[in-house]
């Protein structure tokens, strides 16, 4: 509880008043955050401690399906899965947002820099469903990926990325990092333009090169910029689901399940919504243990 | 930038209080989700006294099906209505892929209609959702239609197979072995094969001829069809429908399973099925076997229209051929649709005389006419077929699989989890290499007892 000074107690009841005005405005949003997200929260929690298909009688069975999770063979491997694409959906856009934006701040031309942002944020639009099946079609054998490789001469390389045990997994995250990689760079550009100018002037005057700008000036001013950006990838990368269900299904075999698809599987194919929700909330807890570390990592000191 | 930093930021005590609550709320459990216990059985669910007349006053019935399924359906429904001019039927379709998770909530509804596509018939008998049919198959003689026909559609004590009857299709699937007549012709097959051997010959020249012996597609899964082609026959279609509809016991894991999985992993290493076997999806085998570079497509009747338009005149069909000559000719073939009637719906009469017209010359012709082969006797007039359609041979290949009672159904459709979960990614470890035959079809079979709570 760093920050907070010494109120009197005049302070506290004017504050007090004042906060019960504040949420009388925010009852509106307050009750749909209670029965859209609050409410299947709680019931999702409920449901994971029956055996139930969804419409018929269910039977209360403890713990079991928790057990379950945690002894189901493929169940690791998914959530392993989910955490190797962290390193598609957050590290790589996240450097690659910051190149952009550096050398967008560089180019100093208003043209350039809209021009940038545009095209960067584009696949931000695009629904990820809808980006993963036109991936699907450029992963194909026949596809876009493979034809490029055939014209730089690289026959050797190429294959049918998706149905490759080894390959299918980084290629369902390359599909991750351009989706991101626009929402990264426009934080960060509009991080680095608030970024005083003569911090650099200064720099430069003092003889730093632009490596050394860039580690002394924009990652320290972008400090919270990338935190959202690591904050917001990471949870898109565990709680995957669109990307993975349109382009794979979790196939071949299974090297590219995630949680996210096998919470849906369990639910809308298997009808065992007891599981399902076990599963989920599983999903949640570990997604809210490596979230909360990173938001203190990246609290400005 | 301080204070806002601040304010956005969950307070541990927030977090854990949250948490707890959410727990609390869990445990303690409100009330149980779903209905109660007790109000499961109150419809009727086996009738005693049944009439075949659809009765004098207007009768207004509401069918359900996959949108896959409407053009067979609006004209089943057209002619019956037309029949029977004080009923009418309202359809509602949903997507195809999303029937199976729809179904079991419409069967449970309080106002289900009265029609349903019945996806699996032990579900709709576990609660007494679905009607049992057996009087109006007396009363208007249904026992008479070949066993193999209506077998996937009884039930007794949760199993499916045998019992009472609780559903009537619309017309069959059928599915064997399509092939490109002029590439047969240049690996020098003048008639089908007659054995699994004569087959794996005829696909070792086509390879030695830089072709394709067999278009299999697994991205989805297509290549459980080959395996199970094989299976049908092997281990007997019995066995396999026992399997499939879950009696106590069955099991997949059988001598004969492994054989079959051993050969269809033999054919993919010896390079007879497309190199990327796994990335490929059924539009990319579509494709690929209409380049004319594919001998063998294992797929069905719901492919023979498209090919009569891409490939006009090109294309044949046979049964998948048994190990031995003579042996035994099955194919996976279920129904178009299979209508059943919920407890709860009201006009029970007419719906079931919906069902008996859905076996009557003039169903069989539309069921054809939309390319499913035709439900009812053999000795009914044959539907026509347009000439020079592929259809012709699968109707052929159905009526000599049917007379055989080689009719099974498809082992992904075993439990509503088992194709997702298990035959898709243990067939791709399968075409791998990843995996044995052995741990194949352990893995399913253990997959299959976990759903089942075994």
């Amino acid at each position: 509880m760093t920050g907070v000074g010494v109120l009197s107690r005049a302070d506290l009841g004017v504050r007090s008043r004042a906060r019960w005005a504040g949420w009388l405005f925010a009852l509106p949003a307050l009750v749909m955050y209670a029965v859209f997200e609050l409410y299947p929260i709680i019931t999702a929690v409920q449901y994971s401690f029956f055996d139930w298909d969804g419409i018929n009688v269910s039977k209360p069975v403890g713990l079991a399906n928790y057990t379950r999770v945690f002894t189901e063979p493929q169940l690791l491997a998914s959530i392993v899965h989910s955490f190797i694409l962290i390193i598609f959906f957050t590290f790589l856009p996240v450097l690659l947002g910051l190149v952009v934006a550096s050398i967008v701040r560089e180019i100093r031309s208003k043209w350039a820099g809209g021009a940038a942002r545009t095209l960067m944020f584009l696949p931000q639009i695009i629904p990820g469903a809808a980006s993963a099946i036109a991936w699907t079609w450029m992963y194909s054998p026949g596809g876009a990926v493979n034809q490029l490789l055939r014209a730089l001469g690289l026959d050797a390389l190429t294959r049918a990325w998706l149905g490759d045990f080894t390959w299918a997994l980084p290629a369902v995250g390359i599909i991750g990092t351009w989706l991101a990689t626009g929402l990264c760079t426009l934080l960060l550009m509009a991080g680095i333009g608030k970024i005083d100018g003569s911090l650099y002037e200064a720099a430069s005057l003092d003889g730093a090169n632009r490596y050394h700008q860039f580690r002394a000036i924009t990652l320290p001013g972008l400090r919270q910029e990338i935190g959202v950006c690591v904050t917001i990838t990471i949870i898109a990368a565990l709680a995957s689901f669109d990307v993975v269900f349109m382009s794979t299904q979790g196939g071949p075999g299974y090297s590219t399940q995630v949680p996210g698809v096998q919470v849906y599987q369990l639910a809308f194919t298997e009808n065992r919504i007891g599981q399902s929700s076990a599963l989920a909330v599983v999903l949640s807890l570990i997604v809210l243990a490596v979230i909360l570390p990173i938001q203190r990592l990246f609290r400005e000191k | 930038m301080q204070h806002a930093g601040h304010r956005s930021r969950p307070t541990r005590r927030s977090v854990v209080v949250a948490l707890g609550a959410l727990t609390v709320a869990g445990a303690a459990g409100c009330s149980a989700p779903g209905p109660a216990a007790s109000d499961a059985a109150a419809a009727d669910a086996t009738p005693t006294t049944v009439s075949t007349s659809v009765g004098s006053q207007p009768v207004a019935l509401r069918l359900y099906d996959g949108q896959g399924l409407k053009a067979v359906d609006d004209a089943l429904i057209a002619a019956f209505t037309k029949k029977h001019p004080t009923v009418t039927i309202t359809p509602t379709y949903d997507p195809d892929n999303v029937t199976t998770q729809n179904q079991p909530r419409q069967l449970a509804s309080a106002t289900p209609p009265d029609l349903v596509r019945v996806i699996s018939v032990t579900a709709g008998t576990k609660n007494n959702l679905l009607t049992n049919l057996d009087a109006y198959a007396t009363a208007y003689g249904w026992d008479k239609l070949p066993a193999s026909q209506l077998a996937q559609f009884r039930a007794k004590d949760g199993v499916a197979g045998s019992g009472s009857l609780y559903a009537k299709a619309s017309g069959f699937t059928m599915t064997g072995l399509y092939y490109n007549k002029k590439l047969a012709q240049q690996v020098g097959m003048t008639a089908p094969p007659r054995t699994v051997d004569e087959l794996a010959g005829y696909m070792d020249r086509a390879k030695a001829a830089g072709l394709t012996g067999m278009v299999v597609a697994n991205k989805e899964g297509g290549g459980v069809f080959p395996f199970q082609l094989l299976v049908n026959s092997a281990m007997g279609p019995e066995n396999v429908s026992k399997w499939v509809f879950n009696a106590p016991g069955a099991t997949i894991n059988t001598p004969e399973a492994v054989a079959a999985a051993k050969t269809v992993q033999g054919w993919n290493s010896a390079g007879l099925f497309p190199a990327s076997v796994n990335a490929l999806d059924a539009t990319a085998a579509d494709a690929l076997f209409a380049s004319g570079k594919g001998l063998f497509f294992p797929w069905g009747n719901w492919d023979a229209a498209n090919l009569d338009k891409t490939m006009p005149g090109q294309v044949g069909f046979f049964p998948m051929p048994p190990a031995t000559a003579g042996g035994q000719v099955a194919a996976m073939s279920d129904a178009a649709t299979a209508f059943g009637i919920p407890s709860k719906s009201e006009n029970k009469d007419a719906a079931a005389a919906f069902l008996d017209f859905l076996s009557s010359d003039e169903a069989r012709q539309i069921a054809v006419d939309n390319g499913f082969m035709p439900s009812g006797l053999s000795s009914q007039t044959a539907p026509t077929i347009k000439s020079g359609s592929v259809l012709g041979d699968v109707t052929k290949a159905f009526g000599e699989v049917s007379a055989a009672g080689g009719q099974v159904p498809f082992v992904q459709n075993a439990t509503a989890g088992i194709s997702n979960r298990a035959w898709t990614p243990e067939s791709q470890l399968l075409f791998e290499g990843s995996s044995t035959p052995e741990q194949f079809l352990t893995s399913v079979q253990t997959k299959y007892d976990e759903e089942l709570k075994r």
